[in-house]
């Protein structure tokens, strides 16, 4: 069982996602202010908060911090109905782990809560929340969707160039083999396959620059599939 | 009686104040006036002869033809003084107009009249050459003197050189408020997206005229920056609880006991609602609080190659025909991937498929989106950028859309200085071409 925390003030909100939740073998406590929610985080243990951005007495984003400080091994999920992409950007580097945004898809927050407690468990927390990859000039802006050239110059990706190199550069040194690779950029609706990875990688490479006979970044390894190699830094 | 009072001063204020009137009488007084006294006293000074500057600007006027010419008598021709050899005025012209030019009130005061009493012939006039003439210091010949062909040039320069720089020092000194005027209102529009400090006039300074109008344009200004402020937020306001009723909706639609059919169905309604407000708050961004996205070089390539996979991805009828060098562009990357998914939508939804290219020709980078559909009617292509407009036949359709689409995918463009215009092909089809200013080179 997931112990879920909900921090939003409206209650019909609070009510069904505590019955919604509660399929998905998750317990819902819930919360309609800050206030409310420093005390259920005083006396009881959740493994995952979803907050909401907009509270009536004190803002979404002082309590992230907030539990950053005090609860720092419990990981947030923040919902706002600011859809653009400052608060998106605002919510993770103020220490948010996840970011939805309303009116979201009820699987989608499952989705989204099973796959943080999934990365807790595995101590993955850091690596997969990451917002910024640096390599070799290069920067993958991950809430953007976007890679920066050294020559400052803004290369947008698609969503399955986003997945391949989120999932490259999560492993970089390591051979992922075609399998690995479909397993680690599935997407719900989206059929991932041998050709569809391979298209993405040539894909990938020319945006990247990286010429497709003597790949660097991107090496092909014979029969074992793919690897990323750079330093990668954050 | 008070109004009285208030227009009397009114008009004295403007009558006598610091007024542009004012200003521009000064400024051609002083200047004719600063011009006149240097060139005299230049001239004088080169000569230096002090008499000739008392006498220079005497009321008394200079001989005119007509009377040099009347006691001259009946006698056509070459009066007697030069019939004698050769005469002495031509002598000391040199080549200049001879004494029957009179083209030049200046020389006549010089000519020997035929009437008066001969000269006694000067030394010089009977010495070996002219030269030696000249060298001789100029006896006094009355008032009327000839300005030497250096005292002219001086004369006609000081004159040009004074009047030239007032006029280049006045232009730029009564055209400065105009020019502060237009930077001013130029800066306006865009300090207003940008919520940056606003370009406001210096009341204080200037004339009568210029104070006023900077005064006006300041409140005008004002105004409109607590107006945009107004909208943004209002607009915010409004998205942000329209979104918390949808996100409601959403919530309810999962624990209903309702047909499969009817809650997609309603899925898809909650879904184009909240793109609408996406769209809305994406356009009202710039207007309220909060920065606007930066323009930076953006591959357009990359980008329209990105979104027709996207769209591939989910079996949507699109085509990228593209190079595989890069193509440059300044733009806001989130915004251009909000203009080229409606075009390419649109395409989807009027013409059943969307082919999308990128390019690079004199004018700047482009992008094209085009369609095997029926078009739009020529005298409706203009009429779409209009917001909540529709036409007609797209009414009835449930994929119709609110009438925004076009609209917010313009200000959008023109936002990135770029331009978007929608045409027919004549093969049939609409194409949308989308064009941005390219990327400075690195």
């Amino acid at each position: 069982m997931t112990r879920c925390l909900v921090v939003d003030d409206d209650a019909e909100i609070r009510r069904s996602l505590d019955e919604y939740l509660q399929k998905f073998s998750v317990t819902v406590s819930a919360a309609a202010d800050g206030r409310e929610m420093r005390r259920l985080m005083a006396t009881q243990v959740f493994d995952v908060v979803v907050l909401d951005l907009m509270l009536p007495d004190e803002n979404g984003l002082t309590l992230c911090q907030w539990i950053q400080q005090h609860h720092p091994s419990v990981p947030v999920i923040m919902l706002t109905a600011h859809g653009d992409p400052i608060s998106r950007v605002l919510g993770l580097e103020m220490g948010a782990d996840d970011y939805l945004a309303k009116p979201f898809e009820p699987r989608e927050l499952v989705a989204r809560i099973h796959a943080i407690r999934r990365r807790a468990r595995r101590g993955e927390h850091e690596a997969q929340t990451r917002r910024e990859f640096r390599f070799e000039g290069w920067a993958f802006d991950r809430l953007l969707r976007q890679l920066v050239s050294p020559r400052q110059v803004v290369v947008p990706l698609s969503s399955a160039e986003f997945r391949m190199l989120s999932a490259l550069v999560e492993r970089p040194g390591r051979v992922l083999s075609r399998e690995q690779l479909i397993e680690l950029t599935r997407a719900p609706g989206v059929e991932v396959n041998d050709r569809s990875v391979d298209l993405t990688i040539s894909r990938l490479r020319q945006k990247l620059g990286d010429s497709p006979k003597e790949p660097r970044l991107i090496r092909t390894m014979r029969g074992e599939g793919y690897l990323f190699d750079a330093q990668v830094q954050t | 009686m008070k109004r009285l009072a208030v227009a009397v001063r009114g008009g004295f204020a403007r009558a006598f104040g610091d007024t542009l009137a004012r200003r521009i009488f000064l400024l051609l007084w002083v200047t004719l006036v600063a011009a006149q006294a240097l060139a005299i006293g230049a001239v004088t000074w080169s000569r230096g002869d002090p008499y000739a500057l008392r006498m220079h600007g005497a009321p008394s006027l200079p001989p005119l033809p007509g009377l040099v010419r009347g006691p001259r008598g009946p006698g056509p021709g070459p009066g007697p003084g030069q019939d004698a050899g050769p005469g002495p005025a031509s002598e000391r012209q040199g080549p200049g107009p001879g004494p029957q030019g009179l083209g030049v009130d200046a020389d006549l005061r010089d000519v020997p009249l035929p009437g008066d009493v001969p000269m006694p012939p000067r030394e010089g006039f009977r010495g070996p050459g002219p030269s030696q003439g000249q060298a001789s210091p100029p006896p006094w010949r009355g008032p009327f003197r000839a300005l030497t062909g250096w005292e002219l040039t001086l004369d006609y320069g000081i004159r040009l050189l004074v009047t030239g720089l007032a006029a280049w020092i006045a232009s730029r000194w009564l055209s400065r408020p105009m020019r502060d005027l237009v930077r001013a209102s130029r800066a306006l529009g865009e300090s207003l997206h940008k919520q940056e400090r606003l370009p406001l006039l210096d009341e204080q300074r200037g004339t009568l005229e210029v104070r006023e109008s900077a005064q006006v344009f300041n409140a005008m200004a004002r105004q409109l920056r607590r107006q945009f402020n107004e909208r943004g937020l209002m607009v915010a306001a409004i998205s942000h609880d329209l979104r918390t009723p949808l996100t409601r909706l959403r919530m309810r639609l999962e624990t209903l006991d309702i047909d499969e059919l009817q809650r997609q169905r309603s899925v898809e309604d909650i879904r184009e609602m909240n793109a609408l407000v996406d769209a809305v708050m994406e356009l009202f961004r710039g207007d309220g609080p909060g920065a606007a996205e930066a323009l930076v070089d953006v591959d357009v390539g990359a980008l329209a190659q990105a979104l027709t996979d996207d769209l591939v991805e989910q079996s949507m009828p699109v085509r990228f025909e593209g190079g595989d060098a890069p193509v440059l562009a300044k733009g806001q990357p989130m915004a251009l991937r909000r203009v080229l998914g409606n075009l390419i939508g649109n395409a989807i939804r009027y013409g059943d498929s969307a082919e999308v290219r990128v390019g690079r020709d004199a004018q700047g980078v482009w992008l094209r989106v085009t369609d095997p559909g029926p078009g739009i009617p020529a005298d409706k292509l203009e009429a779409v950028f209009d917001p909540f407009y529709r036409l007609e036949d797209s009414r009835n359709r449930h994929t119709g859309g609110a009438g925004l689409g076009l609209y917010i995918a313009r200000e959008l463009t023109l936002r990135q200085r770029g331009s978007l215009v929608l045409s027919n092909r004549p093969e049939g089809g609409l194409m949308a071409e989308l064009r941005l200013t390219p990327a400075t080179p690195a």
